[in-house]
């Protein structure tokens, strides 16, 4: 399969300095947070690529970049053969917003409280004329609602009219109105109840199926990743750690911090078990450690890791692995 | 029996609005024993908070306990007088809530919100609090306390942080603390942290514990027993094993097949159709018929009751569900017959 999207180096830096007052006085030099430090991945036509990460690790900014809602400080991203930046025409970028949507995580944020539901899902019809005429407009908007469980007729109420899934399904409506091929997925669920955060998963892979969608799933959730990826990113302080098929990856992690993870996470399946006290918190993103992220957690960290950065080969960012010290494998079992 | 630490019989709380009194807790019953972690699951609205509140009288106007009593190591404690209730809140229960952050007062010292707690709940002097203090401080992991008993809240990361509330909630050696949503703000490496640290000191101390979260994996390795909250009642109680693996009420049954796991390879996760009824529409009957695949003509008229299973299911001591499909008297069966 061919990449439909390739990310290359992507890198944000965001300036976190105090006003220029304060610096003068305190003496302070310009203070920068790099929030994504040089990120690559490619996600082929119709698979779900996630990626996972603690809060902080630049997962959110990543999906950011991708849709363009963010300038990457350096880096390209590149969606069906098209740079999103530079060298495409306007008229070319146009072509290419289209056929791109984004699903928030907050629906009681995302959705504008005066506007009444089918001027929201046809807002993406009429920005690209996809249609002409309002009847045709009402029609595709009762289509698309029908789409996603919802009744054409709900097109005349108001968000706050909605339960928090119903919103997600209109924000998901929204999204499809464009006829997006690829759509990015910031915590989709994170703000619904368990039993909410199953229909719309279960909406989510019937209109992947239906209309062959790519997603980009950011999530700090495990096992919704698990649940829904194909492939897998681990985030870590900016940088990917891991790359993996999800099967892969839950079953042989790599990097000892996905390792960490998957070990951490409370779930059902664990009941009663004797946990493996974590070590450590995620470090100020404006100071990271040298060398690998994660050296000062890793249980396996030499003077190398904390030298030099870990390339991103074989699929895992580590030296420990490159080198043979470490054997891929589940935390219990090493 | 030995007297459960916490008795709670038929608490109903009710929210006097101007259109209609809404009765956001039914007629909830359970019981904590000594060193026991009960955890109480729901989706939102489901009243797992306002349980914890109405236990310390902590319920905000213009909501009221209407019914119903809460029993504090047999003695009662929710009619007693603001001031004497002030008093058992802090020493005889310690809280801790989701958000670290607004549970501690930005302006002081750790350390001198530590020593207050002590000093008024217990009559050490200030210099035995302070050592008292460090000495918590080092239980719930704070490497190096002497160095970090003079900081504020905001010198310290969203975990360290949940480790001091957890140390001012065990302050005073309560008999029952609880826990509402502990972990919900903390990311998952840390999540985990809290949760053992939590799990230890009160296995150490013989602390029970009441556990509100919607986080059913949090409840799976932390719990000894469930209760299962769905608008305002209680459907389900039991031992977390025989809950989670095999829940009898079809609410349970539904929310625990929609829990994706990391186990988990399964193609479509189960859901259930429709979502929580609001306060000021619940159905009659079952609370759950209008969403339940197998609701009959009883569960549209006849409250199911919380009781041991007598159809379909062992008995277990200490399980309950309110469903009528394990009622003897009232199952399709009997019916038929």
């Amino acid at each position: 399969m061919r990449a439909f999207v390739e990310v290359q180096d992507l890198r944000r830096v965001f300036d976190v300095s105090k006003p220029l007052l304060n610096r003068i006085i305190e003496r302070e030099p310009r203070r920068y947070l790099t929030a994504v430090a040089g990120v690559t991945f490619d996600i082929a036509q119709g698979e779900t690529f996630a990626l996972v990460g603690e809060s902080g690790s630049g997962k959110s900014t990543v999906a950011r970049m991708v849709v363009g809602l963010l300038e990457p400080s350096g880096g390209t991203v590149t969606i069906d053969g098209t740079p999103m930046e530079g060298a495409a025409s306007a008229a070319e970028r146009q072509r290419l917003r289209r056929r791109i949507q984004m699903i928030f995580q907050d629906p009681y944020a995302s959705l504008n409280p005066r506007w009444r539901v089918d001027r929201i899902v046809s807002e993406p019809i009429r920005a690209f004329r996809l249609f002409e005429g309002e009847a045709a407009i009402r029609a595709r908007v009762g289509e698309l609602l029908a789409f996603v469980g919802l009744h054409p007729e709900d097109g005349r109420k108001f968000p706050h009219q909605f339960s928090g899934g119903q919103r997600q399904r209109v924000a998901i409506a929204r999204a499809l109105a464009s006829n997006a091929e690829f759509i990015v997925c910031d915590e989709p669920t994170s703000a619904l109840d368990v039993s909410v955060q199953a229909q719309i998963l279960n909406l989510m892979r019937d209109l992947q199926d239906r209309l062959g969608l790519t997603y980009l799933l950011i999530s700090h959730n495990l096992a919704v990743v698990r649940h829904m990826a194909t492939r897998i990113g681990v985030m870590y302080l900016g940088r990917i750690v891991e790359v993996a098929p999800s099967r892969e990856l839950f079953g042989a992690p790599k990097h000892p911090y996905t390792r960490m993870l998957l070990d951490a996470v409370p779930d059902l399946a664990h009941i009663g078990r004797r946990r493996e006290p974590v070590r450590g918190e995620i470090p100020n993103p404006i100071s990271p450690p040298s060398g690998c992220h994660f050296n000062p957690r890793c249980p396996h960290a030499n003077d190398r890791c904390r030298r030099e950065v870990p390339p991103l080969a074989d699929g895992v960012a580590c030296h420990a692995i490159h080198e043979g010290r470490l054997e891929p494998g589940r935390a219990e079992t090493v | 029996m030995t007297t459960p630490v916490l008795s709670v019989q038929d608490l109903t709380v009710e929210f006097v609005t101007r259109r209609a009194t809404l009765r956001a807790l039914d007629r909830v019953s359970f019981e904590i024993g000594p060193g026991e972690v009960l955890g109480v699951v729901g989706e939102s609205g489901a009243g797992k908070s306002v349980t914890g509140a109405a236990v310390i009288g902590l319920v905000d106007p213009p909501g009221r306990i209407a019914g119903g009593e809460v029993r504090l190591s047999g003695e009662r404690i929710d009619n007693l007088p603001a001031e004497q209730l002030r008093r058992v809140r802090g020493k005889r229960i310690g809280m801790i809530f989701q958000d670290p952050l607004t549970s501690l007062n930005p302006l002081f010292r750790i350390g001198d919100q530590l020593v207050e707690t002590i000093t008024t709940h217990t009559d050490l002097s200030a210099s035995a609090a302070r050592q008292r203090a460090l000495a918590l401080l080092t239980e719930v992991g704070i490497s190096a306390p002497e160095r970090r008993i003079d900081s504020y809240p905001h010198q310290f990361s969203g975990g360290m942080r949940q480790r001091v509330v957890i140390a001012l909630a065990l302050c005073a050696e309560p008999e029952l603390v609880i826990a509402d949503e502990p972990t919900t703000a903390l990311d998952v490496s840390v999540q985990a942290q809290i949760i053992t640290v939590l799990k230890r000191l009160c296995r150490d101390h013989g602390t029970a514990v009441m556990l509100v979260t919607h986080d059913m994996g949090v409840i799976g390795e932390t719990a000894d027993r469930v209760a299962v909250m769905y608008a305002g009642r209680v459907i389900e109680v039991g031992a977390v094993t025989d809950v989670v693996r095999h829940p009898l009420h079809p609410y349970a049954q539904g929310l625990m097949g929609a829990i994706p796991t990391l186990a988990d390879t399964a193609e479509r996760l189960a859901s259930i159709p429709g979502s929580m009824p609001r306060l000021s529409a619940i159905p009659p009957g079952c609370p759950f018929n209008p969403r339940c695949p197998y609701a009959y003509a009883p569960c549209t008229t006849i409250r199911p009751e919380l009781k041991p299973p007598g159809l379909r299911a062992p008995a277990v001591p200490g399980r309950k569900v309110a469903c009528h499909l394990y009622d003897p008297a009232l199952a399709p069966e009997a019916a038929a017959a």
